[in-house]
């Protein structure tokens, strides 16, 4: 029986992954990821009015430009605008400038004035809108020289400005000697969770599909006849679990695999015209990696890894198991895609408190739900990831998973054996409830 | 040999099969006929283990039906049992792997088998492909590729032209040779009567005739007279013990209910003339069965 059990379960993989349409859909993921993590680069290749550079005339009647030409300089940079400026001081007649400005001459005058009551007013005059982010960036810049000018204005001297304008330092202290202080690492963590579930919550949607259409076809053709009479059905379920399984992990570890091709595309581009014209965004993105590092994230990940993948492991199999025995009972497809929807409505519930946990900090109802199988996959590890609970909860919750999967294994074959070789949709529960009840 | 012995079978309230007992001894053809819901599938999946008897017991050469014997039966549905999106040779493999056999003997078989039904050139085409004629070739060849020695074949020559239940004939014929026991199921009477050395019909789950074909024809009392001449038909009609009367192109045909008949039939046809021919045959299968089905067949 072993023989036919590898013989079934690795046909059932073939019928999934030696098809054409694996493999287009494969190709074509591995292109989505790199357009996905080069977006910027492609955006770059293609061109457009954010290419053009920008001129920004200051009309400064208050003496301010040194100060406004530096300020909007750092804001452009720290926003990561991807549009050029050149800011420049207006030599010419102001009058003759706004003459110049038409469809081809796309630049801005800032004209700076003094204000009798608020120290100062401006005017953006431009030919054409200049849209939000350009003109956002105009008036930060103009509200920083402003408070700078009426400092000076009231007499204050540099030291004075430098501390009026400086951040507040602010710090935080936790008096409990055994938690550290890791500022944001909730939201980093749980964002870094809610990247690891996303895949999952799509590869349980396509392992329920298959495992439905493959036992209905094999229940509306008559071969489940011609299968049973040669292997049980025990070692039939078995089968299409583990071959749904592999599945999913396999489609798993390529969709890694293809975020890891796709990064190191980004970074083997990295250092040709196209950062130039994308500006230095590998520099940015390790930047990113480095913050979310610095929070610890990576090393608790790492910690409570070996579990989560476990858990993550025997929630596909408790998907599959679920869904072989809804394949069973059904006659038809339509009839499974129907009877699935509650399985896909449990994984969403699952998913939005996922991503509602770190909103209700501490929440008692999501916390218990951690434990409850089919939701713990998608909840512990991310409350695990912010703190909330510990791995040692976190291992409770896939001992609970390990235990339900065993429990609906036993009594979900029950139901199997019965409903595989039952083609009438008549007095359907009863006919499951009473197997459930049969001893072997 | 096959032994079934008392088996019941229960859905529920439902008495599906009632009491059923017959053997196929190795070499012989059995036939198991019904009309639709009769309990055949029931006794079918009985036999290959799908379904397990509320009382009685079935047995191959001594054991109980379970996996270890399976690899030893080979089942042909009634309805197309095929993966039709797989090729000839997958379905083929997939079966036969399944039977507990290698690859490589299943490749070898298949050859054999492909070119026996002429249809070689389909090896590596999809069934869904193929003609219900070929698609039925397939599935034969998926019943026999672990050479059975418990064949069962409900409804074999489905789909099939003159031609190819001529093949298929043959081949059944050689597991017959070969010392396979055979259960044949079919609305074709004509087949079972060709085929069959002994036999049972079902009704409602429930045996009503088995035995040898030569002896059940032997049993049953009624007979048909075949008369070629002039002969008076209302007399005919009107002699006791007489059923029917068949007038054909060339021939009339007197069914009696009983064989203690013949003389008073004899002695009415000698009053006729130019007569040329006066024979007693035993009725056809296709009778026996309507006689004690005793309904309209559904064909």
């Amino acid at each position: 029986m072993k023989a036919k059990l590898k013989f079934l379960t690795k046909q059932s993989l073939d019928k999934k992954i030696k098809t054409k349409w694996f493999k287009g859909v494969n190709i074509f993921l591995l292109l989505l990821f790199i357009l996905l993590v080069n977006i910027d680069r492609v955006i770059a290749v293609f061109g457009g009015d954010f290419e053009s550079e920008i001129t920004i005339y200051v009309e400064d009647e208050l003496n301010v430009y040194d100060e406004f030409n530096m300020t909007f300089e750092s804001l452009s940079e720290s926003l990561g605008e991807a549009k050029n400026y050149q800011v420049t001081k207006n030599k010419k007649n102001l009058e003759e400038l706004k003459t110049e400005l038409n469809e081809e001459n796309d630049a801005i005058i800032v004209h700076l004035l003094e204000d009798e009551t608020n120290y100062m007013r401006a005017e953006i005059i431009s030919y054409d809108d200049i849209g939000t982010v350009t003109t956002q960036l105009i008036s930060a810049a103009i509200n920083s020289v402003k408070s700078n000018y009426a400092a000076t204005e009231s007499g204050l001297t540099n030291e004075q400005i430098l501390a009026l304008t400086s951040p507040v330092e602010v710090s935080t202290v936790l008096t409990n000697p055994d938690i550290e202080n890791k500022e944001g690492q909730d939201i980093v963590a749980a964002g870094v969770m809610l990247i690891f579930i996303l895949p999952c919550f799509f590869l349980i949607l396509m392992l329920v599909q298959m495992i439905g259409a493959e036992v209905n076809d094999e229940k509306s053709t008559r071969s489940m006849e011609i299968i049973i009479s040669n292997v049980s059905p025990k070692v039939h379920f078995l089968s299409k679990i583990f071959a749904s399984t592999l599945f999913v992990v396999i489609q798993g570890v390529l969709l890694l695999l293809y975020g890891v091709i796709a990064v190191v595309i980004r970074n083997l581009i990295g250092g040709t015209a196209l950062s130039a014209m994308s500006g230095d965004v590998t520099k940015e993105l390790t930047e990113i990696l480095t913050l979310v590092q610095d929070t610890g994230v990576f090393s608790l990940l790492l910690r409570g890894l070996p579990i989560i993948l476990i858990l993550f492991l025997l929630s596909f199999v408790a998907y599959a198991i679920v869904a072989g025995v809804l394949a069973s009972m059904t006659t038809s497809i339509e009839d499974f895609q129907q009877l699935q929807t509650p399985i896909m409505l449990i994984i969403m519930i699952g998913y939005y408190l996922a991503i509602m946990a770190v909103q209700f900090d501490g929440s008692l109802f999501i916390e218990i739900a951690s434990y409850i199988p089919m939701l713990s996959f998608l909840l512990s590890p991310v409350l695990y990831m912010i703190g909330q609970i510990t791995i040692w909860e976190l291992a409770i919750s896939t001992v609970i998973m390990a235990v339900f999967t065993w429990i609906i294994f036993k009594y979900g074959l029950r139901i199997y054996k019965v409903g595989i070789l039952n083609y009438s949709s008549s007095k359907l529960w009863r006919k499951m409830f009473k197997s459930l009840k049969a001893k072997k | 040999m096959l032994k079934v012995e008392h088996v019941t079978k229960y859905y529920g309230e439902n008495k599906a099969v009632d009491d059923l007992s017959f053997q196929v001894e190795d070499g012989k053809i059995f036939g198991l006929l019904g009309v639709n819901g009769a309990g055949k599938t029931t006794t079918f999946r009985m036999i290959i283990g799908l379904l397990e008897p509320t009382s009685g017991k079935i047995t191959l050469n001594g054991k109980p039906i379970d996996y270890s014997v399976t690899d030893t039966i080979g089942f042909l549905t009634e309805e197309r049992s095929l993966l039709t999106k797989l090729t000839v040779k997958e379905q083929i493999i997939y079966y036969g792997t399944l039977k507990g056999m290698k690859e490589e003997s299943i490749l070898k078989k298949l050859d054999e088998w492909l070119e026996r039904f002429h249809i070689t050139e389909y090896k590596e085409r999809k069934i869904k492909e193929l003609s219900k004629g070929n698609q039925q070739k397939v599935q034969f060849i998926s019943a026999v590729i672990n050479d059975p020695k418990l064949l069962i074949l409900d409804e074999p020559f489905s789909g099939l032209d003159p031609i190819n239940v001529e093949m298929f004939m043959d081949a059944i014929k050689d597991f017959k040779k070969k010392g396979s026991s055979i259960i044949f199921s079919s609305h074709r009477m004509e087949h079972v009567e060709m085929f069959c050395e002994s036999l049972v019909i079902l009704v409602k789950g429930k045996s009503v005739l088995e035995g040898e074909l030569k002896q059940i024809k032997k049993d049953f009392r009624r007979k048909n007279i075949h008369i070629k001449g002039d002969v008076s038909i209302p007399n005919l009609k009107q002699l006791k013990g007489v059923l029917e009367v068949e007038e054909n192109a060339d021939e009339i045909i007197v069914k009696i209910s009983d064989d203690s008949y013949i003389n008073d039939v004899f002695d009415e046809v000698k009053k006729g003339t130019d007569i040329t021919e006066f024979s007693v045959e035993d009725p056809s299968l296709n009778e026996i069965f309507l006689s004690k089905v005793g309904e309209t067949y559904e064909g």
